[in-house]
C-alpha cells in the first residue's frame, strides 16, 4: 500500500484498477527509410484519420456537453490546416524527415512560442498544439485514441489529460481519472466535473509506479491517491463511496427542481465561482445563478493587472456560459494579506483592519475604474450585477455609484444593479442607511464572523472562537435581513455558513431570500431546505435565539 | 504591392475564433498577405502566426498584399478589400 498526493479537481471517491494511457512518448526514428511520397501520403492519412474522429467527436461534445466544448475540438483542425504549418511539415519531408518527426517538430516548435508567450490565451493554446501532435502521433503509429474503450471500473491514469481524451471516452466513461499533470482550471478538469468523474491531477511522481491493473482508491475532493490498498482500507473506501454514491443518487433528484420549503415557500439557491471556467459547473450542479464571482483571479500570479479587454472577456465568459440567468461579481477583493505582484500591494501589519477591498479600489481610481468598465460591457451578455466588499459606510456606495456613472456614460450603456457585502459590524448596525444606498444585501459570513468576534481563523490560538453559530453572529444576521426586509431589498448570503445544514433553517426562518454556496454543495443545500417547513424553522430558530452561549446553540442543533 | 493600415475592434484581437475565420477566407488568394504589427511581418493566412503575435483590440495594422507579377493587381486589391472590411467589421465577434 503507498500513499500519494494530488490536486482533486472533481469530487467523489473512486475505486478501479489503472488503465494506463500513454501519450506518444513514443519512439520513432527521425530519418525516414522510406521515399518522401510514402510519407507524405502517411501523414496525409494520419491528418485525415484526425480530421474525421475530431468531427464526430466535435459533433458528439455538441449534443452532450455544449456548443463551447464543441469548438475547441474544431478550433484544432483549423490550427492543423495552416498553410503555413503545412509548408514547414511538407519542408522537412523533403529534407527526409519521416512523417512523425516532421509532424512533432514542427508542431513543437508553436509549443514553445505559444508557451513563451506573455498573453494567457496565447498561453493556454499551448495545450492544444499538444494535444494535436499526441493525437498525430499515435495516428501515425496506429495506437489510435479516437476509438477508445476502457474496461469497466477503469482508473484513467495518465501524463495530462486532453479535452479530445475525454471526448473520445463520452461512450465508456473511466470511474475514475489520475494524471501527472493539469490543474483544476483547465478545460480537462471541468470537463471531469460536468461528467461526474472524480478526478485527481497533478499527482507529480506517484504516478511512475502505476502499471495496468494496479488496484486505485482515489478521492477527487481531497486529492488524496492511495495505490495497491489493503485489504481493510479497500472496505472502508469501498464502503465509503457506496455510501457517496447513494448520497449523491438521492441528491441528483434535486438537479432540475424549484428551490422550495417543505411547506412550498420558493427560495434562491445560487453559486459562488473564483473563475469564469467554473461558470460551466453551474448549471450542472443545478445552481440558478451566481451569486458572487470573485475576481481577484484576474490579478494573480502575473506581473502586470489585466486589461479592460482581458476582464471583460473573462466576465463574458461567465455570463453567457449561465445563458442570461443573474451574475453578481465582486469587485476586487484583495488586501495586504496576500502578495499581489501586478499591483505591488505592500505588506501590512495588520492586513485585515487596513487598505483593503473597496479601500483600494477607491484610492486606485484608474484601476477601478477598468474593472468597472469591463463588467458593464459584459452585461450586454446577460443579467450581470455588482457587488461590493467590505463596505463601511453610504459615502463609499455613493463614491463608487459616481464613477459608474461616468463609465456608464463613455460607454453608453444601461444602468445594472449594485449591491454590497455585509461583512463588517459596522456594516451590520448601519444596515438601514446602507439599504438606501444599495440595490441588494450580500452577507459574507466568513469575514463577518472574524469581525464580530476578533477572532482570526488563521491563528491556530485563535481559532476556536470562530464559529457562526455563536449568538452575536446570529443577532448580526438577523438584524441585516429584518433591515433589508424593511427597505425591500434581496438579501443574500454567500458565505460558508449558507451550506451549512444547521444554519439553513435559521436563514429559512429570518426570511435570507438567496443562499449561494459553492457548486458542489448546492444540491445538497436544496434537499435541506427541502426538509424545513417554515413553522418547524421558525420554532428551531426562537430556541436558538434563547440561548445564551455558542455551545448551547450547538447542543439545540445536534438533536 | 498593395497596402493599407487598419484598427481591430473586435474585443478578443486576433484569438483563435476571430483568427480563424480570417485567415481561412484569405486562403483563397494567390498573393502574399502580410500583417505588420510592431514592426513584426506576420503571414495573414496562417492561423498559428496569428495567434503566436497575439494582436490585441485597438492595435493599429498595416495590411500589405503581394503578387507574383504586376499582373494581379486587381487580385492584391479584393485581397486588400476584404482583409480590411473584415478587421473593421469586428471579424463576425462585434
Amino acid at each position: 500500500m503507498k500513499k500519494i498526493q494530488g490536486i482533486g479537481v472533481s469530487g467523489g471517491i473512486a475505486i478501479g484498477s489503472a488503465c494506463l494511457i500513454r501519450q506518444a512518448a513514443l519512439s520513432y526514428s527521425k530519418e525516414s527509410s522510406l521515399t518522401q511520397v510514402a510519407e507524405k501520403s502517411r501523414l496525409n492519412k494520419a491528418i485525415a484519420d484526425y480530421t474525421e474522429s475530431t468531427k464526430a467527436a466535435a459533433a458528439n461534445l455538441r449534443t452532450r456537453v455544449g456548443d463551447h466544448d464543441a469548438a475547441i475540438l474544431e478550433g484544432h483542425l483549423l490550427m492543423l490546416n495552416d498553410p503555413c504549418l503545412r509548408g514547414e511539415i511538407d519542408d522537412m519531408l523533403a529534407k527526409g524527415a519521416t512523417a512523425e518527426h516532421a509532424a512533432a517538430a514542427v508542431l513543437e516548435s508553436y509549443i514553445i512560442v505559444f508557451t513563451a508567450s506573455e498573453d494567457d490565451l496565447t498561453r493556454q493554446r499551448a495545450a492544444d498544439v499538444r494535444d494535436i501532435k499526441n493525437a498525430l502521433l499515435a495516428l501515425l503509429q496506429e495506437k489510435s485514441t479516437a476509438a477508445l474503450t476502457l474496461p469497466e471500473n477503469a482508473i484513467l491514469v495518465t501524463e495530462e489529460l486532453t479535452p479530445s481524451m475525454l471526448a473520445a471516452l463520452t461512450d465508456s466513461p473511466p470511474t475514475g481519472i489520475l494524471t501527472a499533470k493539469g490543474s483544476i482550471t483547465s478545460h480537462a478538469a471541468i470537463l471531469a466535473g460536468t461528467m461526474g468523474i472524480p478526478a485527481v491531477f497533478s499527482a507529480e511522481g506517484g504516478i511512475g509506479q502505476i502499471t495496468d491493473g494496479t488496484v486505485v482508491i482515489l478521492n477527487g475532493s481531497s486529492g488524496e491517491v492511495i495505490l495497491s490498498p489493503d485489504e481493510s482500507t479497500l472496505q472502508t473506501h469501498t464502503s465509503r463511496a457506496a455510501a457517496e454514491r447513494e448520497v449523491r443518487a438521492a441528491l441528483a433528484s434535486f438537479a432540475d427542481k424549484p428551490t422550495l420549503s417543505a411547506d412550498g415557500k420558493a427560495f434562491c439557491l445560487f453559486c459562488n465561482i473564483g473563475t469564469p471556467a467554473e461558470a460551466s459547473l453551474v448549471k450542472a450542479s443545478g445552481g440558478e445563478g451566481i451569486g458572487l464571482m470573485r475576481s481577484e483571479f484576474l490579478f494573480m500570479d502575473r506581473t502586470s493587472p489585466p486589461d479592460e479587454e482581458e476582464q471583460y472577456e473573462a466576465y463574458k465568459s461567465a455570463a453567457e456560459a449561465i445563458e442570461g440567468k443573474p451574475l453578481i461579481i465582486r469587485t476586487l477583493d484583495i488586501g495586504g494579506d496576500k502578495a499581489i505582484p501586478s499591483l505591488g500591494i505592500e505588506h501590512e501589519e495588520n492586513p485585515f483592519l487596513g487598505h483593503r477591498a473597496i479601500r483600494y479600489c477607491l484610492s486606485h481610481e484608474a484601476l477601478f475604474k477598468t474593472q468597472l468598465r469591463a463588467i458593464l460591457r459584459a452585461s450586454k451578455h446577460g443579467d450581470v450585477r455588482i457587488m461590493l466588499p467590505l463596505i463601511i459606510s453610504p459615502s463609499e456606495i455613493r463614491a463608487v455609484k459616481a464613477l459608474l456613472e461616468a463609465c456608464r456614460e463613455e460607454l453608453s450603456l444601461d444602468p445594472i444593479p449594485l449591491g454590497i457585502m455585509i461583512e463588517t459590524p459596522a456594516a451590520v448596525l448601519t444596515a438601514d442607511i446602507l439599504a438606501r444606498e444599495a440595490d441588494f444585501f450580500s452577507i459574507g459570513t466568513n469575514d463577518l464572523t472574524q469581525y464580530v468576534l476578533t477572532a482570526d481563523r488563521g491563528n491556530r490560538a485563535a481559532a476556536a472562537l470562530y464559529d457562526p453559530f455563536h449568538p452575536a453572529v446570529l443577532r448580526a444576521i438577523r438584524h441585516v435581513i429584518h433591515a433589508a426586509k424593511s427597505a425591500k431589498i434581496p438579501v443574500a448570503m454567500c458565505g460558508e455558513a449558507a451550506a451549512d445544514p444547521r444554519m439553513i433553517p435559521l436563514l429559512m426562518a429570518m426570511g435570507l431570500d438567496e443562499f449561494s454556496t459553492s457548486p458542489s454543495k448546492t444540491l445538497a443545500c436544496r434537499a435541506e431546505i427541502a426538509k424545513w417547513s417554515l413553522p418547524d424553522a421558525t420554532a428551531l430558530l426562537e430556541r436558538v435565539m434563547a440561548a445564551e452561549r455558542v455551545e448551547e446553540v450547538r447542543d439545540i442543533l445536534q438533536n | 504591392m498593395q497596402k493599407r493600415t487598419v484598427k481591430v475592434v473586435n474585443p478578443q484581437g486576433f484569438h483563435m475564433r476571430p483568427a480563424g475565420v480570417f485567415a481561412n477566407a484569405l486562403a483563397k488568394y494567390e498573393c502574399d498577405i502580410t500583417l505588420r504589427h510592431n514592426g513584426r511581418d506576420v503571414n495573414a493566412k496562417s492561423l498559428m502566426n496569428l495567434i503566436a503575435a497575439c494582436i490585441k483590440c485597438g492595435s493599429e495594422i498595416e495590411i500589405i498584399c503581394e503578387g507574383k507579377d504586376d499582373k494581379g493587381i486587381a487580385e492584391e486589391k479584393a485581397a486588400l478589400e476584404e482583409a480590411c472590411s473584415m478587421i473593421e467589421s469586428g471579424l463576425g465577434e462585434v
